[in-house]
């Protein structure tokens, strides 16, 4: 009958076990996988990782130089940041707020200066 | 590849199933393969003190196929599953779901089946 | 006497996947129930058979939400003595922490959950609590709380640092310490013991010619568990299968407790005895001919059928649930006992409806 009697005293003067939460907003942890990020910079445009995403959520042109991803139907593996020959593809630890509707982000790679080119070649 | 694997046909399967009982083993469950050329392969799994037993039966699509039901009760839901997603023709069930377990009036039949998907445009002619 | 349908669920308060029951009752006595399921079915099985091999790891981690890490668990050891592969000893010993981990973690949920089902709202709370622990490690060393995704063909994604593997130990330390103050409220409550002892009780005949398997077979006094056959690095540590011997709602409760204090016992050893290495092998080819793979699941046995042609795509992929082989049980166990039972019956089998139904 008082088998509880001990953890009830106890919670009575301890400090509440849960946080505040939107005023008190815990650090997100080392490598969580958050949600995918991409240094669109670095990108080679060679779509290994839109293949080999499970759920098709990346979309890759490399005629008009874009990177796209679906945040809604990425289910946050982070296969892509694993296959990605340059590392561009990242997960970024912060998780993804939610939306009132779906939509995906597209990141185009500007045209590099043109001096650069002409030093290489 | 998978231990203790043997050929049965159908009719030797409801004996067969009825030694096993007597033998004390344990119903795992049963698989059902569409190998794509007309015929299922049913894989029935039995368990004794963790070591599987299997026996394969290979049927053609509309053929008959006994229900184990009547003597491992359990293997009820598991062939109202394969009579549903493989169009398998399981005859004298305990409980028959007639096609409703998983599956609702306006799902495409037999979705596990291999089978060719005509798809109709609403309208056409 | 007149006879009348209830309906009971798809949606009910104690559970919050869509089981449904007919029930034919007698006054307030149950004669006969009807299970009827598909309310989740989502076609799993299918869309493996359009995915890659590789890529099916992470299909087969959202069957179920609770024992994710052992569903790919399955299907990676199904693929691995399919190619012949062998993984590295760290990885075998990896995948026994984390899958004791989601032993722990379901386990607690249960408890916490039969708690809230028999109106012990403040009990089910303590559990919860203790249970936010595992999903800490989980997030720490995976990366993700509940589907943590670390499996991969060939060995593990992720690593366990020393740091990391120490402060396992003394979380999982904790976690033992907690449930053993609330061990007592369990086994000794008078209102719990009055809502558990004698209610369900399924014979260990019963129980195995209906198929039941996991918790619910060792609490008839079934001693089976495949972890005794020594898969992962099952076979180099110490531990005895749970049994209980009266088959009751309170047998099937003191065995999910016990495994817990087991699991904490079996991190602890994997964690003394880990080696270093190497955490992956490089796999190549192609998956060709037909495996079974067996793991034991916090809710029992589940059962993989791998059947691959050569290609990086998979012929079949079969799935047996734990849920699936006990619904049976269910079945036997309600005639017969009273509608007010029914919410504790149906939660003593540790219902995992989206398992059940893929």
């Amino acid at each position: 009958m008082f088998d509880m009697l001990g953890s009830v005293l106890k919670n009575l003067v301890s400090r509440p076990a849960t946080r505040k939460y939107p005023f008190e907003k815990r650090e997100p942890l080392k490598d969580t996988r958050g949600q995918v990020g991409i240094n669109i910079d670095d990108c080679i445009f060679c779509s290994i990782c839109s293949r080999k995403c499970p759920s098709d959520a990346i979309n890759v042109n490399k005629a008009e130089k874009s990177w796209e991803i679906n945040h809604f139907k990425c289910v946050m593996c982070g296969v892509c940041a694993e296959v990605c020959p340059k590392k561009c593809v990242d997960m970024v630890e912060q998780y993804k707020t939610p939306a009132y509707s779906k939509s995906s982000a597209k990141y185009v790679q500007q045209p590099k200066p043109a001096s650069q080119d002409n030093k290489t070649a | 590849m998978i231990e203790n694997l043997v050929e049965i046909s159908k009719e030797q399967l409801l004996s067969q199933v009825q030694s096993m009982k007597y033998d004390n083993y344990r119903f795992v469950t049963a698989s059902c393969v569409d190998t794509g050329d007309g015929y299922l392969d049913v894989i029935y799994h039995f368990d004794l003190d963790l070591e599987l037993k299997n026996f394969r039966v290979r049927v053609k699509k509309d053929e008959e196929v006994p229900s184990i039901s009547k003597i491992y009760f359990c293997s009820v839901l598991v062939e109202n599953e394969m009579k549903e997603l493989f169009g398998l023709n399981v005859t004298n069930m305990a409980i028959d779901y007639g096609g409703h377990m998983l599956l609702s009036d306006d799902d495409l039949a037999n979705p596990m089946a291999k089978q060719q998907i005509v798809i109709e445009k609403r309208g056409a002619k | 006497m007149s006879r009348s349908v209830i309906p009971f669920g798809p949606q009910h308060p104690v559970l919050p996947e869509p089981l449904h029951l007919k029930l034919v009752m007698e006054d307030e006595k149950i004669v006969e129930a009807i299970p009827a399921i598909g309310y989740v079915h989502r076609g799993l099985e299918k869309l493996t058979e359009v995915k890659e091999y590789t890529q099916n790891v992470f299909v087969v981690e959202r069957i179920c939400g609770i024992c994710s890490f052992m569903h790919a668990m399955a299907y990676c050891q199904g693929i691995e003595s399919l190619m012949e592969i062998q993984i590295p000893d760290r990885a075998r010993y990896l995948r026994v922490i984390w899958a004791e981990l989601h032993r722990i973690h379901s386990h607690l949920l249960w408890l916490g959950l039969l708690a809230d089902a028999f109106g012990f709202e403040s009990l089910f709370m303590q559990v919860w609590r203790n249970r936010e622990k595992v999903m800490d490690i989980m997030e720490e060393t995976a990366g993700s709380r509940v589907i943590i995704s670390t499996n991969a063909i060939g060995g593990t994604r992720r690593d366990i640092s020393k740091d990391m593997l120490l402060k396992i130990r003394v979380i999982v330390d904790e976690i033992k310490e907690d449930m053993k103050q609330l061990e007592p409220v369990f086994f000794n409550d008078y209102t719990v013991k009055h809502r558990l002892v004698g209610v369900g009780v399924l014979t260990s005949e019963d129980a195995y010619s209906l198929g039941a398997v996991g918790p619910m077979a060792r609490a008839s006094g079934i001693s089976q568990d495949l972890r005794t056959t020594g898969y992962a690095a099952y076979g180099e540590l110490d531990f005895e299968p749970v049994v209980e011997k009266d088959g009751d709602s309170y047998a099937r409760t003191m065995v999910r407790l016990k495994e817990v204090y087991q699991s904490v016992s079996l991190i602890k050893q994997a964690i003394a005895n880990i080696p270093e290495g190497e955490i992956s092998v490089p796999v190549k080819g192609n998956p060709n001919g037909e495996v079974i793979a067996r793991v034991e699941q916090p809710r029992g046995e589940v059962l993989y059928y791998l059947k691959g042609n050569g290609t990086k795509n998979l012929e079949r992929l079969r799935v047996r649930t734990p849920t699936f082989a006990n619904i049976p049980t269910l079945l036997k166990m309600l005639p017969g006992s009273q509608l007010a039972d029914v919410p504790v019956l149906i939660l003593t089998i540790d219902p995992c409806i989206s398992c059940t139904e893929r």
